[in-house]
C-alpha cells in the first residue's frame, strides 16, 4: 500500500523539465530522502514509540488507531482535493455533525409532517443515502458560492461551518440522538474479514480517491486548476463545474466521516466533529500537499493522517501530560512543513 | 468610478440585509411582548445538552412568571459575554440570569451590569468576587466529587489501578472536579492512578482515549469521567474490548442515559446536578427582584447528589 509520494502526480503539473539523472550520489541520497520524507517521519515516530512503551507494536493497538484515524482520513482526502484546487473547506467538521445528525434523526424518528398528516420512516441504506447527500449539497452550496460570488473558499466554508453548525442544533434541540439501531452500529464498531468495518470504507474511500486523481481526466483538472487557474481556463476547462464538485465531494465524504463517528457511538452529538477540520488541514499539510495547491497525492495524505493518528495515540500510550501533547502535535505540524519547503526548494 | 462602485454595491447590500434582519428579529417586532419586561439568560455554552437544559429551564420559568426571556449563547468565550452584557444593559434588559463562563474573566460584565443597576444571578458557576452579583445559585462540582472519591475508595476495596478522564483542561469545573475527587483518593496508597488524560468533556474523544489507555493498561479496575458523556464514551470503549465487566465506571452530572446505565449495573455512580432546580431559584430571584426585594442571600449551595446503585430508582424518570 505504501509506496512513492511524489511520483503519483500526473503530466499536467511537471511544468519544470525533466530531471537529469544525476551522478552525485550524495545527491540522490537527498532526493530519496525529500520523496519519501513523510514516510521516513512515520518510521521514526513509530520506532520512537515502540521502544518508549511495549503496548504500541501490539494487532490490537495496530487496529485501535487505523479504527481511529478513519475519519479522519475521510475528511483528509475530501481536504486534499479542495487544497490542490488551491481552495481550503473550513466546514467540514460542522457538515459531519449536521449529516451525522440527520442520518440519526431519520433513522430513530423517522420525518413528521403534521400538515399533511404524513409520516416518513427510513430504512438503514435510506438514512445513510439521505445523510451523505446532506453533505453534498451543503458542500455543492460552498462550491456554488466560492464559483458564482467569487467568494474567498477561506470566507464561504467560514460561513459555511457556522451554518451547519446552527442547522446541526436547529436539528437536534442542542440533545444528542441516541438509540439508532444494531443494523447502524456495525457500521462503526463490526468487523468484516478481521478488518474493522470504519478500515474498509476509509480504504475504499481512499483507493478510489487515488484512482479519481490519477487516472481520470477531473483528477488532472484539479491539479491543472490547482497549478495555473488561468492557464487551465484558456485550456478549455470548465473551472466551475470542476470546483462545484470538488466541494460536493469533500461535504459528501465529511458525511461519511460523519457515519462512522455517529455509528461509533451510537448516538449523534450535535458538537460532534468539533474542529476536525484543523486535523484535515494538519494530515494533508504533513502529507506534501501544498497549500497553494496543485502538488501534493491522496497517499501522502494518508500518510499524514496515519502520524497524527499514531502521535494521537502513542502520546496517551506514554501517557504524556495533556498540556505538553497540544505543543508536541503543533510542533509535529511545524516541522512537516519546514521540511517540505526546504525539500521543494532543493528539487 | 471604482470608489463610486464600491459604495453603490455596498449600499444595496445593505437594504438586501435589512429585510432579512426584521424577519429573523421575529417576535422583536410585535409591540404586545415589547411591554413586558425582558430577562437575558446568558449561558456560556449551548454545545452541550446540560447547558441547554439550564438556559431552557430558566427562560421557560422566567416567561411562566410573565416575564419576555431571551438567551444569550456566549460560546465558552468571554469577549462574546462581554458583548452580551453590553447589548442586554444598552437595550434595557431588567436582570440577567447568568451562566459564567469564567471565574476571573466574567468579573468585570457583572460590575458593569451592576453599575447599570441591573441585578445579576449567577447560576452552577461561581464567579471569584462576592458582592457584584446579587445572589449565586451554585452547584458544589468539589463536595460532589469528594463524596464520588469516598464511593471509588469504597468501591475499589482501596487497592487498585484507575484512570482518569479529565475534561477541557482549561476549564474550571475540570479541576474542581478532579481535585475533590483526588482530595478523597490520593490518600490510598494502594489506589493507583496508571494514566490521567482530557478528553474535553467529549464523547467520541473519550472513547478515543479510553481506547489507547486500555492498550497500556488492560489491568485497570476502574475510570474517574469528568462528565457523564465521557462515562458513555468510556464504557464504550470497554465494551469493544471486553472489559466492561473488570473496570468500574464512574461519571458526574446525572444525564438520563446513565442513570439508566446505572440501573442496568454498567456504570457504577454519578454525580447528580439540579441545573432546573438552580435555573428555577434564578428566575423565582428575578421576580422577586423586580417586586421590590433586595435582600438575597450571596449564596445559594444546591448540593450534588450521588446517584448509584442502592439509590439509582429514585432518579428514574417515570413516564
Amino acid at each position: 500500500m505504501i509506496t512513492d509520494t511524489s511520483t503519483q502526480q500526473p503530466e499536467i503539473t511537471k511544468s519544470e523539465p525533466a530531471k537529469t539523472p544525476s551522478n552525485n550520489t550524495a545527491k540522490d541520497f537527498r532526493h530519496y530522502l525529500v520523496k519519501f520524507q513523510s514516510l521516513i517521519a512515520l518510521f521514526l515516530l513509530c520506532a520512537v514509540i515502540g521502544l518508549l512503551s511495549d503496548n504500541f507494536f501490539t494487532v490490537a493497538n495496530g487496529w485501535n488507531v487505523m479504527r481511529q484515524i478513519s475519519v479522519n482520513i475521510c475528511i483528509s482526502v475530501g481536504m486534499t482535493l479542495v487544497i490542490l484546487t488551491g481552495g481550503i473547506d473550513l466546514s467540514v467538521g460542522s457538515v459531519l455533525a449536521f449529516s451525522g445528525a440527520v442520518t440519526a434523526g431519520l433513522l430513530s424518528a423517522g420525518i413528521e409532517l403534521p400538515a399533511f398528516d404524513l409520516f416518513i420512516g427510513f430504512t438503514l441504506l435510506g438514512g445513510i443515502i439521505v445523510g451523505m447527500a446532506t453533505g453534498s449539497i451543503l458542500g455543492a452550496f460552498n462550491g456554488w458560492t466560492i464559483t458564482r460570488f467569487r467568494v474567498p473558499p477561506f470566507v464561504a466554508t467560514l460561513a459555511m461551518l457556522t451554518i451547519a453548525r446552527g442547522l446541526t442544533m436547529l436539528w437536534t434541540n442542542g440533545f444528542p440522538i441516541s438509540g439508532l439501531g444494531e443494523g447502524f452500529v456495525t457500521i462503526g464498531t463490526g468487523w468484516f474479514l478481521g478488518i474493522p468495518v470504519p478500515v474498509w470504507i476509509s480504504a475504499v474511500v481512499v483507493v478510489s480517491f487515488m484512482m479519481i486523481t490519477t487516472k481520470t481526466k477531473l483528477g488532472r483538472y484539479i491539479y491543472a486548476i490547482g497549478g495555473n487557474e488561468n492557464a487551465a481556463r484558456l485550456s478549455g476547462i470548465n473551472i466551475k463545474k470542476v470546483k462545484i464538485i470538488v466541494y460536493s465531494l469533500a461535504g459528501g465524504l465529511a458525511a461519511v466521516g460523519g457515519l462512522i463517528v455517529t455509528a461509533r457511538l451510537n448516538s449523534a452529538q450535535p458538537n460532534a466533529g468539533f474542529s476536525y477540520e484543523l486535523d484535515a488541514i494538519a494530515a494533508v499539510v504533513i502529507g506534501g500537499t501544498s497549500l497553494s495547491g496543485g502538488r501534493g497525492t491522496i497517499l501522502g495524505t494518508v500518510l499524514g493522517a496515519i502520524i497524527i493518528g499514531v502521535l494521537n495515540n502513542g502520546l496517551v500510550l506514554l501517557d504524556v501530560s495533556p498540556f505538553w501533547q497540544q505543543v508536541v502535535k503543533g510542533i509535529v505540524i511545524l516541522l512537516a512543513v519546514i521540511i517540505d519547503k526546504s525539500s521543494s526548494k532543493n528539487q | 468610478m471604482i470608489t463610486l462602485h464600491t459604495y453603490y454595491s455596498s449600499n444595496s447590500t445593505i437594504w438586501i440585509l435589512l429585510p432579512l434582519l426584521f424577519l429573523f428579529s421575529g417576535t422583536s417586532c410585535d409591540n404586545k411582548e415589547a411591554e413586558k419586561p425582558r430577562v437575558a439568560v446568558v449561558v456560556s455554552t449551548l454545545n452541550n445538552p446540560w447547558f441547554v437544559v439550564l438556559a431552557q429551564s430558566a427562560a421557560n420559568k422566567v416567561k411562566a412568571l410573565g416575564y419576555e426571556a431571551k438567551i444569550f449563547d456566549s460560546q465558552n468565550n468571554t469577549a462574546l459575554e462581554t458583548d452580551h452584557f453590553e447589548n442586554l444593559i444598552a437595550s434595557g434588559y431588567i436582570a440577567v440570569l447568568f451562566n459564567p463562563t469564567d471565574a476571573d474573566g466574567s468579573i468585570a460584565n457583572v460590575l458593569q451590569a451592576k453599575a447599570a443597576d441591573i441585578p445579576v444571578f449567577c447560576m452552577d458557576r461561581e464567579i471569584n468576587n462576592a458582592e457584584a452579583p446579587t445572589s449565586q445559585i451554585l452547584s458544589d462540582s468539589y463536595s460532589g466529587c469528594v463524596s464520588l472519591g469516598t464511593y471509588f475508595v469504597q468501591e475499589m476495596n482501596k487497592s487498585g489501578k484507575y484512570a482518569e478522564l479529565l475534561g477541557l483542561v482549561g476549564d474550571n469545573n475540570t479541576w474542581s472536579r478532579s481535585r475533590g475527587f483526588h482530595s478523597v483518593v490520593d490518600d490510598y496508597p494502594n489506589l493507583q492512578m496508571v494514566a490521567q488524560q482530557n478528553a474535553d468533556f467529549d464523547r467520541n474523544k473519550a472513547m478515543e482515549v479510553m481506547e489507547s489507555i486500555l492498550q497500556a493498561h488492560p489491568d485497570i479496575n476502574g475510570v474517574f469521567c469528568g462528565n457523564d458523556a465521557m462515562a458513555l464514551g468510556a464504557y464504550q470503549a470497554l465494551l469493544a474490548s471486553g472489559l466492561d465487566d473488570s473496570v468500574k465506571v464512574f461519571g458526574f452530572d446525572g444525564a438520563e442515559e446513565v442513570v439508566a446505565m446505572i440501573q442496568e449495573g454498567k456504570i457504577e455512580a454519578t454525580g447528580m446536578q439540579f441545573p432546573v432546580v438552580m435555573a428555577e431559584t434564578a428566575a423565582n430571584f428575578a421576580d422577586q427582584y423586580f417586586k421590590g426585594k433586595r435582600d438575597f442571600p450571596k449564596k445559594i449551595p444546591v448540593a450534588v447528589e450521588m446517584v448509584k446503585s442502592s439509590n439509582v430508582s429514585h432518579y428514574i424518570k417515570q413516564d
